[in-house]
């Protein structure tokens, strides 16, 4: 069944009507004074327990890597670089190899999340993190040292409760905490 | 005559004239010209140059450009799944939608068809883009009247369906889902349940915007009979989306050339006759209505469908083992490696979709590159800037506000 | 030395300082105007699905916030631009704050003099003159947006003054025809014709409510904030004004709230019942305890004018004025026949 046009007009008002609307919007707006539906978050005292999927900061865990660049090609922002190395072959004694790492620069990462997915030995991984913060610019510019760890959220280091918000067909919304809170862990 | 003071006598039209600091010049009889933007709470990236005879709006010219970025011109160097995240940036609140087009001008070039399963999730992302986006400019049309609370709870209740996106795609905006060939992602346990609480609460929530604000008799006042654009200037213009449809005209994407899934869904295009900023923000709210019904229907497909096939066979039939164990367990769809280097073969392609805002339309040309040969951008708040030079003219300065927030204007998509 | 404290005192006690300086007028009125815009503040706030000011003091609910912004106003640079009229700009802020609380200087808060030595009559037209001295101030915020020098000053001036043609004589109407019923221009005697329960809000609803919009009219509240309507106008008449002068200039607007509020508190609400303080009676029970019970009362009719915020958005200046000429006049006019006809049957 494709979509029907219908045609509407809006609702007529009269006089009566204005002061039905005067009453309603008192009566609505007096309903929420009394019973607020609020949703807000009160960070860094509370965070949200990010879910299992959510494209967060990006690891890279480099036993798994196997070095064939398609994060770096595929990335819409340039911001995944290969560092390229010689180092000595393990399986070729006396031999150097040159190896060649993922490294990102979180100044540019849009958190698309292409290099996750086309990762073909899921060596990258996202971490549910999404508010690390950098002292300086440079600092976002990750070496592959830093590229394997794994970013913690402050408020969480700092003892921030950790919440989620579920939905409800009446609140919409509700927060409430992380360990109470069903999907994932 | 002491220095800094002006000179009124035998001033002429046009002519210019000294103040320490700053140039004045003539540009009327008793009219006077007021910059509503760049830096003004009320414009947005944009400014409108309004001239004034008293508080009646002469001449309104909307002067756009502020946060152009030449996207056309970046997508030309960038391979064809890169442009994505890049045309997301035109309205990152409605990213499914305003990106849709370009993916379905590639899998046109590339000659494939999405899988059903994949179809139905497009046009579950686009319905919840549709709302949030709906929401936000509700949101913004409301503080512009001065209604702090019409700002806060439609933002407030966009959060319930950037939840949804989030849960969906794993980001709150900008979710690159629909990519050539299917989607990224299929829904994570329980989001069908989650997505009928939601339905639910919307279709309460929008009883309670019509009683503090849609039949608020402030906004009433504000709105009624404001910024009426007839039948035949809004297709002289060329104006698209809610306000095409406000004005009397049954034209929609979805309607006309449906795409994605939606002709094998049940829903109506709210049409309203009179035009004014009242019908504009009717037509938002009945469209609301409909998408819910849409999620609804789109939300019981997919419980019945088998969870398989979202991505096309040409990228998933030789995908490797451990591809089809992350869809399985996460329900993630992995890129084969050729998706960073896809050639698309030479040709041209044309695709259309109907965004929150009106109808996309993008024009891709590929010489049988890496990378497309042109993207033609038409985004719908392009079109329908136009309004305010015909529309404001005769209302008060007053009205102004009223009727930039009735179009639901968003400058970073009409810039590009 | 006791001479000087006996002359402190007199100057301290002498009514037309103590009411305009200390209560009703600025210490009392700022610590009400605080909390009134905390209240307005954390309302909006619990209908939005906010929390509101929360930050600075959790434990009170962020009551100190406006402390804090009162503190970061009166540090902040005080910028003036090399095109307005200097004078004029300074004063107008300063002169708008003293005449929204001229009024105060007038309004009785008891009907008793608890000291004998310092404190003249309570003059008989208080009424009369704090209504004249209430529509003072419109004038300076006109003087603002013109000293400015700014094409949204001068607009929000603009509307300014077509606001007060229309509010002014609503709320003079409304007022006296509170006096009408008890044949004085004496808000004593106004009180004293009421009683806990038999208010003349009650018994005359039209006048009440042409009061209470007509204050909305004159003090920017919603749906009337109008001259500073910001997103055609920025901040109206105070665009150019930056730090402690802008804090002064948004603050007169919720004095003058705050005097109209007590004049209705005083000529609608029964002022200090349901105390009777008796002739002889002591600075406590004489004085302060009806004071509270009149702030009291003002504070709530400010709350409910502070939770319109959360319902209302803004008319448009023309209907505003239609809205004052031809619905609220006519009420007003309506409200004062009313009161004319308690008068002359004697009701109260």
């Amino acid at each position: 069944m494709p979509a029907v046009p219908s045609r509407k007009r809006v609702p007529s008002y009269g006089f009566l009507s204005s002061i039905k609307g005067n009453l309603e919007a008192l009566t609505i707006g007096l309903k929420y004074f009394l019973n607020p539906n609020r949703s807000t978050l009160h960070y860094p005292r509370e965070y949200i327990k990010l879910r299992p999927g959510y494209r967060g900061y990006i690891v890279l865990n480099k036993a798994k890597c196997i070095m064939c660049e398609s994060c770096a090609r595929i990335c819409p922002a340039s911001a995944m670089k290969m560092v390229r190395f010689q180092a000595p072959d393990p399986k070729r004694p006396g031999k150097m190899k040159l190896y060649k790492y993922p490294v990102i620069n979180y100044q540019r990462c849009i958190f698309c999340g292409l290099c996750v997915d086309v990762c073909p030995t899921e060596a990258l991984r996202h971490v549910p993190a999404h508010d690390v913060v950098y002292m300086n610019l440079a600092e976002m510019e990750l070496d592959l040292e830093a590229f394997q760890q794994e970013p913690k959220s402050p408020a969480e280091e700092e003892g921030g409760i950790p919440v989620r918000y579920i939905f409800d067909s009446e609140k919409g919304l509700v927060k409430v905490r992380a360990s109470e809170g069903g999907g994932g862990q | 005559m002491a220095a800094g003071e002006l000179k009124l006598s035998g001033w002429e039209v046009g002519e210019v004239r000294r103040l320490p600091g700053m140039d004045v010049k003539k540009i009327g009889k008793d009219l006077y010209e007021i910059f509503i933007g760049p830096q003004h709470p009320g414009s947005g990236h944009m400014r409108i140059i309004v001239r004034l005879d008293g508080d009646v709006m002469v001449e309104v010219d909307p002067d756009l450009g502020y946060v152009h970025r030449t996207m056309e011109k970046l997508a030309e160097g960038r391979s064809y799944i890169k442009v994505i995240p890049l045309m997301e940036r035109m309205a990152i609140l409605d990213a499914c939608n305003i990106t849709l087009p370009y993916v379905e001008a590639v899998e046109k070039l590339l000659g494939l068809e999405p899988p059903e399963r994949a179809r139905y999730l497009r046009v579950l992302l686009c319905e919840i883009n549709r709302i949030a986006s709906h929401l936000y400019g509700m949101g913004i049309f409301g503080v512009f009247l001065g209604h702090s609370t019409m700002y806060m709870w439609p933002f407030g209740d966009r959060e319930v369906f950037v939840e949804l996106a989030e849960r969906l795609t794993g980001a709150r905006l900008t979710h690159t889902y629909a990519i050539p060939g299917g989607v990224r992602r299929d829904v994570p346990e329980g989001f069908t349940d989650d997505l009928r609480k939601a339905i639910r609460y919307m279709r309460k929530r929008l009883e309670d915007y019509r009683k503090i604000f849609l039949d608020n008799p402030v906004i009433r006042a504000r709105l009624e009979d404001v910024g009426v654009i007839s039948r035949n200037l809004a297709i002289e213009l060329g104006i698209v989306g809610p306000n095409l449809r406000a004005s009397g005209v049954e034209y929609d994407v979805r309607l006309v050339e449906p795409y994605e899934a939606y002709d094998e869904l049940d829903f109506e295009i709210p049409v309203f006759e009179e035009g004014d900023a009242l019908a504009r923000t009717w037509v938002r709210v009945e469209e609301i209505k409909q998408s819910l019904r849409i999620l609804e229907q789109v939300a019981d497909k997919l419980d019945k469908m088998p969870r398989e096939g979202v991505m096309h066979d040409k990228f998933w039939a030789k995908a490797p083992k451990l591809y089809k164990d992350v869809y399985a367990k996460e329900g993630r769809v992995k890129l084969m490696p050729l998706f960073a280097t896809l050639r698309v073969p030479k040709g041209k392609a044309f695709a259309r979709a109907e965004a929150g805002r009106g109808e996309i339309v993008y024009y891709v040309e590929s010489d049988g590159g890496m990378t497309p040969y042109r993207v033609r951008v038409v985004s719908p708040s392009f079109r329908n800037a136009i309004v305010f030079k015909y529309i404001a003219p005769g209302h008060r300065l007053m009205d102004l506000p009223a009727i930039y927030g009735s179009i639901d204007y968003f400058p970073p998509e009409a810039d590009r | 030395m006791s001479g000087a404290i006996t002359w402190l005192g007199e100057w301290l006690f002498w009514p037309p300082f103590f009411q305009l300086v200390i209560a009703p007028g600025l210490v009392a009125a700022l610590v009400i105007v605080i909390f009134i815009l905390w209240f307005e503040r954390k309302a909006a706030a619990r209908v939005q699905m906010r929390v509101g000011p929360y930050n600075v003091s959790p434990r009170l609910g962020g009551a100190l916030q406006l402390i804090a912004d009162l503190v970061r106003y009166s540090f902040q640079e005080f910028i003036m631009p090399f095109t307005v009229d200097r004078a004029a700009f300074v004063a107008a802020p300063l002169l708008l704050l003293l005449a929204s609380m001229l009024p105060m200087a007038v309004i009785p808060v008891s009907p008793v003099l608890p000291y004998s030595y310092a404190w003249p009559n309570i003059m008989k037209y208080n009424l009369l003159l704090a209504l004249a001295l209430a529509t003072l101030s419109p004038i300076f915020t006109v003087v603002a947006g013109w000293a400015s020098n700014n094409k949204f000053s001068l607009i929000g001036a603009a509307r300014e003054s077509f606001m007060v043609t229309a509010y002014e004589l609503i709320f003079v109407l409304a007022l006296l025809s509170t006096a009408a019923p008890v044949h004085s221009y004496d808000l004593v005697k106004i009180v004293e014709a009421q009683s806990t329960w038999k208010l003349m809000a009650l018994l005359n609803p039209p006048a009440f409510l042409a009061a209470f919009i007509a204050t909305l009219l004159s003090t920017s509240g919603f749906p009337f904030e109008i001259p500073e309507s910001e997103h055609e106008v920025v901040a109206g008449p105070f665009t150019e004004y930056s730090g402690l002068m802008y804090g002064v200039e948004m603050g007169a607007a919720y004095i003058k709230r705050y005097a109209m509020s007590v004049l209705m508190a005083l000529a609608f609400f029964s002022g200090w019942k349901p105390l009777d303080p008796q002739p002889g009676a002591g600075v406590w029970s004489g004085y302060v305890a009806p004071l509270v019970v009149v702030l009291v009362k003002a504070t709530i009719i400010m709350a409910v004018m502070s939770f319109l915020r959360a319902v209302y958005g803004r008319y448009r200046l023309d209907q505003a004025l239609h809205l004052a000429w031809k619905i609220l006049l006519p009420l007003a006019l309506l409200g004062y026949a009313i009161g004319l006809v308690y008068g002359y049957l004697g009701v109260l």
